[in-house]
C-alpha cells in the first residue's frame, strides 16, 4: 500500500455554481489505476462522490476522466501522487460525470442493405481497426477542432469510415462526413495520442474519407488549387522571392573538419516562401561541421495532398523524392519542415534515415551559442510532438540559445490538414487561441521549427515568432560580435 | 397497452412510465428481447448503466458458439453443452440454445457486425474448451463488444424507449399475483415506476458477490434478488463457475478475465516448476478441457505448493507467431500491457476468479418464469448450462433467449390488474431507512466478498456454507446508510448482492455431491450422468433438491 494524494473536480449542478477542487489523500495498492484511487475517495472519504466505470478493464468506455488535463480511462491509467482528476470537456452531470449522449447521438448506425452477404476477410481486416473504439470520447474531448466549430468529433467521423468500408451499409457516408466536418480536422493527431485503442483517426479515418470525396470531387476548391498547382510545379506552395534551391549550390561544406554528412530535404515552405530561415539552418550547419546536400531535383513530399485526400499524384512525388536523395547515395536526410519530415517518416518507405534537424543537432552536439537576452515560449508542431515523437530536443536546444524558457500548454495552432487555406475561420479563432497562451506566458519570442505554424501564428499574434535554427544562429552571430567587441 | 387509471399517487413517485413491454438490462440479453418484442410495440428498456457501456455481453472477449459448418452438428454441439454441464442442464433450453444459435449469429451478420472471416468466405470459428468440434465464432477478442454494438444499432432502428443510468430497485405485482412492472431510480436517486403488461428480466449475472470477479460492476445479482423478493423460483444457484484463467496481479486488477481464447490460440498453462500440469488432469483435452477441470487443477496446484510467489500458475503463448497474438489477442496484450507485462515475451500469470452464475430464475423455454408476467433470459437464468458453462454458450444464450422472451412477452395480453400503491409505500420506506442507516455499504460489501470467497468458492464444505450463510445473514441485516439521495443505489446494490450470495450458499448446502463446478469436500463425486439429483431450487416459499428416477 501507498499513500497518494489527489485533486478531484467537484461540480454538483443543485447547490455549486460552479466546479471547484477537492484535495483527497487515500491509501491505494501498488499499481492502482486512477480509478482506485477513486474508489478509495468514495469509500473513505465522500460517497457522493459521482464517478463512471463498469468493466474496469479498458474495454467499455465509460470511465474516461481528464487525468492532469489529459483524457484517458480511469481504470487503465496509473494513479499517480499529485494528480489532478477532472471530467471531460462536455456538460457536468455532476462531479466527474458528463453527458455522452449528445456525442454518442451522431454516432451513425449501419444502414444494412436487406441483400448484404457476409463482407470478404479483406474487407473485415480494413474495418477491424476502426471497429475497436469503445466510444469512451477521450479523443472528443480532446480534439481542438471541437473548441472553435461543430466539428462532430473524431470517433464520430471514425464510424463514418468504418461503415463506408462495410459493404453492407447503404448509407452515404461521404455526404454525411462532410455534414459532420469532414474538412475541419488539422491532422493534429491529438485524437490519436489520447486514444486508449490507439485508434488513428486522422490517418486511417479522415483522410481516407477526404479521399473519397476527392473521387467524388468533392474537394474543397482551395485544396483543388492547391494539388493543382503541385502538379504543374511540383510545388504546393507560390514562390514570392527567389527560392532556397536557387540560391544555394548542391553540396555545402562545414567550416571546419566534416563531423557528418546528411542530406537535406528543404519542402515548399521554406523552398519558396521562407527560404531565409532554410539558408539559416545551412548556416548552423556549417558552424556545426555537418555537411549538407541539397539535389536539387527534389520536390514537394506530397504532405498537403495527402492530408486532404487527394492522393492520386502522391506515388509519382514519392518516387522523385526517394531517387533524388538516392542517387546520391545520401544515408540520412534531414527536414527542417515538421510536416515534410513526418510525411516522409510516416508515409514513405525510404532506402534512407530521415531525421528532424532538432535530432540531427541534438545527436552531433552543437557549439554552444551566446544566450539572447529574451525568454521565449515554444509551440510544439503537432507533426513534430505526434507525428514523429519529438518534443525534448527542440526545448533542449532552446534553452541553450535564451536567457530564460517558459513552457506552454501544447495545441494545435490550426494551421494544418488543409485547414488555413480550406477554412480559414477555424484556423484563425485556434490560431487566436494560441496567441492567449503566448500572451499568459509572457514570453517576448515564440519558437518553433515548422514552417506552417510560423506563418500561421505570426499572423494570430503580435508577438515575434522565430525559427529555432534562427534563434541559434542570432546567437552565434552574437558570440561572434562579443568576441570581436572584447578581442 | 392500457393506461391503468390505477390510483397510484404521483406525489409517491417522480415519474410513470407506462409500456407494453418492459426490458430491464441493456446486455446482449436484454437488447436483442427489446428488439424482438418491438415488433410487438410499447417497448421500454431501463438499464442501470449507459446502452453498451454496462454488464459483461460488452466484456466479453472469446466467442459465440454456433453450429455453421455440415462436418460439425447440433446433436454434437447439444452433446457438448449436456456433458459439459454434467447433465444438469434442462435439455429443452439446451436444444433451443443448439438450434437457434446459428440463426441468431445470421442475425448479427445481417445487421453489420464485424465477425472474423475465413479467406474462403465463411465465418471464422476457434476450438473452446470442452467443444469436439471449432465452433466458437469471434471478433478478435472483443467478441461481446461487437455483438453489443450492432445490437444497439438495430435497437435504433426500433422505436424503443430507452432509459439509461435507471436501476431497477423491485419488481411490482398487481393483485393478480402477476408482475406489473418495475420501479426505479433514477441517477439523483429520484423514484420512477414503470408499468407493463410483461416484463422481461435481463440483469445478468452476479459474481461480483465474490472478491475477485472478473464480471463488470453491473454484476451485483440484482435480477435475482429482485425476482426472489417478487417470488419467482431460481435453480441451481449453487453452480458458480470459476473461470481458470483471472489476473493475478497488480492487486487491484486481480480477477481481471484472461480470455480461454488464449487457451484456444495455444496457450499452455505451467507451474510454477515449469511443467506442464495439465497432463495429471487431462491428459486428453489439456488445456482445452472444461473450464472446472482446469480451474480446480490450477486450484490444487498453488494449495499444493507448486504456485508462482503470487498464488498463481503461468499461461504462456511466447511460442506463438508475433503476429498471430498481436491480430487474435489485442484486447489481452494491451491490458497486460498497461500493467508492464509483454505477453508476447513472457507468460502471463493466472489464478481462478468466479465468472459466470450458471444457475438464475428457473424458466421454460419460452422464458416465462415462475410467477404470471416475467421473463427472464440471458445469465439471470438458469438451466441452460447445468452445472458448468461451456465458453462460447454464454452469448448465444443471450441471443437464442433474448430473442425468445422478447417475442413471448411481446406477445403477451393486456395485464388487467392494478399496481397498488401499498407495494410503492414499502419501497419508499425501505429507502427513508438507508438515508437514516449507520453502516456503510463499501465495508458490508468488502466483507460479504470476502466471506464468499473464502467459504464459498471452489472448494466447499457444508460448516463453511453454514458459516458463511449466518454471516451473510448478518450483513444483510445491517442498517445500512445513503450519504444522499444518489446514495440509495447503492445501498440496494449491496442488499441484493447479500441475497445473491445467500440463495448461492443456501442452494450449496442443499446439494451433498460434487458435480461440474460445485465442489464439497465433504461429499461424494457422483457419476454425471446417474447421479440421482437434479436442479436445486429457492424461493420465498419452499427450497429444496429435485430428485431423478431415470438418469439422463
Ligand atoms: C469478462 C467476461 C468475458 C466473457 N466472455 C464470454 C465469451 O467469450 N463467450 C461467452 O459465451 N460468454 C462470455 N462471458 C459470459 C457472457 O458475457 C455473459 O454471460 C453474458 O454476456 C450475459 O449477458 P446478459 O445480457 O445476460 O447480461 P449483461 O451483459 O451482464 O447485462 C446486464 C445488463 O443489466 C443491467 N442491469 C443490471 N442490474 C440492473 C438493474 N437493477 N436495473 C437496471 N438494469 C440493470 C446492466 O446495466 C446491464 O446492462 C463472459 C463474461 C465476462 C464477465
Ligand atoms: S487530428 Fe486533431 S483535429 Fe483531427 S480529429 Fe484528431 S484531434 Fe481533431
Ligand atoms: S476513437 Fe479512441 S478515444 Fe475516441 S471514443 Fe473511440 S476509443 Fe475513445
Ligand atoms: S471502466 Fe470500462 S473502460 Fe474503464
Amino acid at each position: 500500500m501507498k499513500e497518494i494524494t489527489l485533486r478531484v473536480a467537484r461540480y454538483d449542478p443543485a447547490v455549486d455554481d460552479e466546479p471547484h477542487f477537492e484535495e483527497y489523500t487515500v491509501r491505494v495498492n501498488e499499481g492502482a489505476r486512477v480509478l482506485h484511487a477513486l474508489h478509495a475517495v468514495h469509500d473513505e472519504h465522500d460517497p457522493t462522490l459521482a464517478y463512471r466505470y463498469c468493466c474496469g478493464s479498458g474495454q467499455c468506455g465509460s470511465c474516461a476522466v481528464r487525468v492532469d488535463g489529459t483524457p484517458g480511462l480511469a481504470c487503465m491509467e496509473e494513479a499517480r501522487d499529485g494528480m489532478t482528476i477532472e471530467p471531460l470537456d462536455f456538460p457536468i452531470l455532476k462531479d466527474l460525470t458528463v453527458d455522452m449522449s449528445p456525442v454518442i447521438a451522431k454516432i451513425a448506425r449501419i444502414c444494412p442493405a436487406p441483400d448484404a452477404g457476409l463482407p470478404t476477410q479483406e474487407e473485415i481486416e480494413a474495418i477491424k481497426p476502426l471497429r475497436d473504439c469503445i466510444e469512451c470520447l477521450s479523443c472528443v474531448s480532446a480534439c481542438p477542432a471541437l473548441q472553435v466549430t461543430d466539428f462532430a468529433g473524431p470517433t464520430v467521423l471514425r464510424q463514418e469510415m468504418r461503415l463506408a468500408l462495410d459493404p453492407r451499409d447503404s448509407g452515404d457516408r461521404i455526404t454525411d462526413a462532410i455534414e459532420k466536418g469532414l474538412f475541419y480536422c488539422t491532422t493534429c493527431k491529438r485524437c490519436l495520442e489520447v486514444c486508449p485503442k490507439e485508434i488513428d483517426v486522422p490517418g486511417k479515418a479522415i483522410e481516407k474519407l477526404r479521399e473519397i470525396a476527392n473521387r467524388r470531387g468533392l474537394t474543397l476548391p482551395r485544396h483543388q488549387e492547391v494539388a493543382k498547382m503541385v502538379q504543374e510545379t511540383g510545388r504546393s506552395v507560390e514562390r514570392t522571392k527567389t527560392t532556397f534551391l536557387e540560391q544555394v549550390p548542391e553540396v555545402i561544406e562545414p567550416i571546419g573538419p566534416v563531423r557528418g554528412e546528411v542530406g537535406f530535404f528543404v519542402g515548399c515552405m521554406f523552398n519558396g516562401r521562407v527560404p531565409q530561415t532554410a539558408l539559416d539552418a545551412m548556416e548552423v550547419m556549417k558552424r556545426n561541421g555537418i555537411r549538407v546536400i541539397v539535389p536539387h531535383d527534389q520536390v514537394c513530399c506530397g504532405s498537403p495532398l495527402i492530408r486532404t485526400g487527394q492522393t492520386s499524384y502522391v506515388a509519382d512525388l514519392k518516387q522523385k523524392n526517394i531517387e533524388a536523395f538516392a542517387r546520391r547515395g545520401i544515408k540520412t536526410v534531414m527536414t527542417i519542415c515538421a510536416g515534410c519530415g513526418a510525411t516522409l517518416k510516416n508515409d514513405y518507405e525510404t532506402p534512407f534515415v530521415v531525421k528532424d534537424v532538432t535530432e540531427i543537432l541534438t545527436e552531433y552536439g552543437i557549439e554552444l551559442p551566446a544566450k539572447l537576452d529574451i525568454t521565449a515560449t515554444y509551440h510544439d508542431p503537432c507533426h513534430l510532438l505526434r507525428g514523429q515523437g519529438i518534443s525534448e530536443e527542440p526545448r533542449a536546444l532552446l534553452r541553450l540559445g535564451v536567457r530564460e524558457f517558459v513552457e506552454m500548454p501544447t495545441q494545435c495552432c490550426g494551421a494544418g490538414g488543409g485547414v488555413r487555406s480550406g477554412v480559414p475561420e477555424e484556423a484563425k479563432a485556434l490560431g487566436a487561441k494560441r496567441d492567449e497562451c503566448i500572451k499568459a506566458t509572457g514570453a517576448d519570442v515564440v519558437v518553433t521549427v515548422c514552417p506552417f505554424c510560423e506563418f500561421h501564428i505570426a499572423d494570430c499574434t503580435d508577438t515575434p515568432v522565430k525559427n529555432l535554427v534562427t534563434v541559434l544562429l542570432e546567437g552565434y552571430k552574437k558570440k561572434d560580435a562579443e568576441r570581436k567587441g572584447s578581442a | 397497452m392500457v393506461l391503468y387509471n390505477a390510483p397510484i399517487n404521483k406525489m409517491l413517485v417522480d415519474e410513470i412510465v407506462d409500456a407494453h413491454v418492459l426490458v430491464i438490462g441493456s446486455g446482449g440479453a436484454g437488447v436483442r428481447a427489446a428488439i424482438e418484442a418491438s415488433r410487438y410495440g410499447g417497448v421500454v428498456l431501463v438499464s442501470k448503466t449507459i446502452a453498451g457501456k454496462g454488464g459483461c455481453t460488452t466484456m466479453a472477449e472469446g466467442g459465440f458458439n454456433a453450429v455453421l459448418r455440415d462436418q460439425d452438428s447440433v446433436l454434437v454441439h447439444r452433446e457438448d453443452t449436456l456433458k459439459g454441464g454434467a447433465y444438469l442442464n434442462d435439455p429443452a433450453l439446451v436444444d433451443a440454445l443448439t438450434h437457434e444459435a446459428p440463426e441468431r449469429i445470421a442475425d448479427l451478420i445481417r445487421w453489420g457486425a464485424v465477425f472474423d472471416v475465413t479467406d474462403d468466405r465463411q465465418v471464422a470459428q476457434r476450438p473452446f474448451g470442452g467443444q469436439r468440434f471449432p465452433r466458437t465464432c469471434y471478433a478478435g477478442d472483443r467478441t461481446g463488444h461487437e455483438m453489443i454494438m450492432t445490437l444497439l444499432d438495430r435497437l435504433d432502428a426500433t422505436d424503443t424507449r430507452l432509459y439509461q443510468e435507471v436501476s431497477v430497485i423491485d419488481l411490482i405485482k398487481d393483485e393478480n399475483g402477476a408482475v406489473a412492472g418495475a420501479i426505479a431510480l433514477d441517477r439523483d436517486g429520484s423514484l420512477m415506476l414503470f408499468r407493463s403488461d410483461a416484463t422481461v428480466l435481463a440483469t445478468g449475472g452476479g459474481t461480483q458477490a465474490y472478491d475477485i470477479s472478473t464480471n463488470s460492476a453491473a454484476g451485483t445479482g440484482d435480477g435475482f434478488a429482485m425476482a426472489y423478493r417478487a417470488g419467482a423460483e431460481l435453480i441451481d444457484m449453487e453452480m458458480v463457475q470459476f473461470h481458470p484463467t483471472g489476473a493475478v496481479y497488480p492487486y487491484d486488477a486481480r480477477g481481471r478475465l484472461v480470455t480461454e481464447a488464449v487457451r484456444g490460440e495455444g496457450g499452455i498453462l505451467l507451474n510454477a516448476r515449469r511443467e506442464r500440469f495439465m497432463e495429471r488432469y487431462d491428459p486428453e483435452r489439456m488445456e482445452l478441457s472444461t473450464r472446472d477441470v482446469v480451474a480446480r487443477a490450477i486450484a490444487t496446484e498453488v494449495l499444493e505448493g507448486r504456485g508462482t510467489n503470487r498464488g498463481g500458475v503461468y499461461l504462456d503463448v511466447t511460442h506463438l507467431p508475433r503476429e498471430r497474438i498481436e491480430a487474435r489477442l489485442p484486447v489481452m496484450l494491451e491490458q497486460f500491457l498497461a500493467y508492464g507485462v509483454d505477453i508476447r515475451r513472457e507468460p502471463m500469470e493466472v489464478a481462478p476468479t468466479a465468472h459466470h452464475i450458471m444457475g438464475g430464475l428457473r424458466i421454460t423455454p419460452e422464458c416465462r418464469t415462475t410467477i404470471p408476467g416475467l421473463f427472464a433470459c440471458g445469465e439471470v437464468s438458469g438451466g441452460v448450462h447445468g452445472a458448468n458453462r461451456l465458453g462460447g454458450n454464454a452469448l448465444a444464450e443471450t441471443q437464442v433467449f433474448g430473442k425468445r422472451a422478447g417475442e413471448f412477452a411481446g406477445r403477451s395480453p393486456e395485464r388487467n390488474g392494478q399496481v397498488d400503491a401499498g407495494q410503492i409505500d414499502e419501497k419508499i420506506h425501505m429507502l427513508d431507512a438507508f438515508l437514516e442507516g449507520t453502516v456503510s455499504p463499501a465495508t458490508v460489501r468488502k466483507d460479504l466478498k470476502l466471506t464468499m470467497w473464502n467459504q464459498a468458492g471452489i472448494f466447499r464444505n457444508a460448516p463453511d456454507l453454514r458459516t458463511a450463510l449466518a454471516h451473510i445473514r448478518g450483513l444483510a441485516d445491517q442498517r445500512l446508510c445513503a450519504a444522499s439521495t444518489a446514495n440509495l443505489l447503492e445501498c440496494c446494490t449491496v442488499r441484493n448482492m447479500c441475497t445473491t450470495a445467500s440463495l448461492i450458499v443456501r442452494c450449496a448446502l442443499l446439494r451433498p455431491e460434487n458435480r461440474g463446478a460445485h465442489v464439497r469436500r465433504d461429499a461424494e463425486k457422483t457419476d454425471p450422468a446417474t447421479s440421482p439429483f437434479c436442479h436445486t431450487y429457492a424461493s420465498i416459499s419452499r427450497e429444496g433438491i429435485e430428485r431423478r428416477e431415470v438418469p439422463a
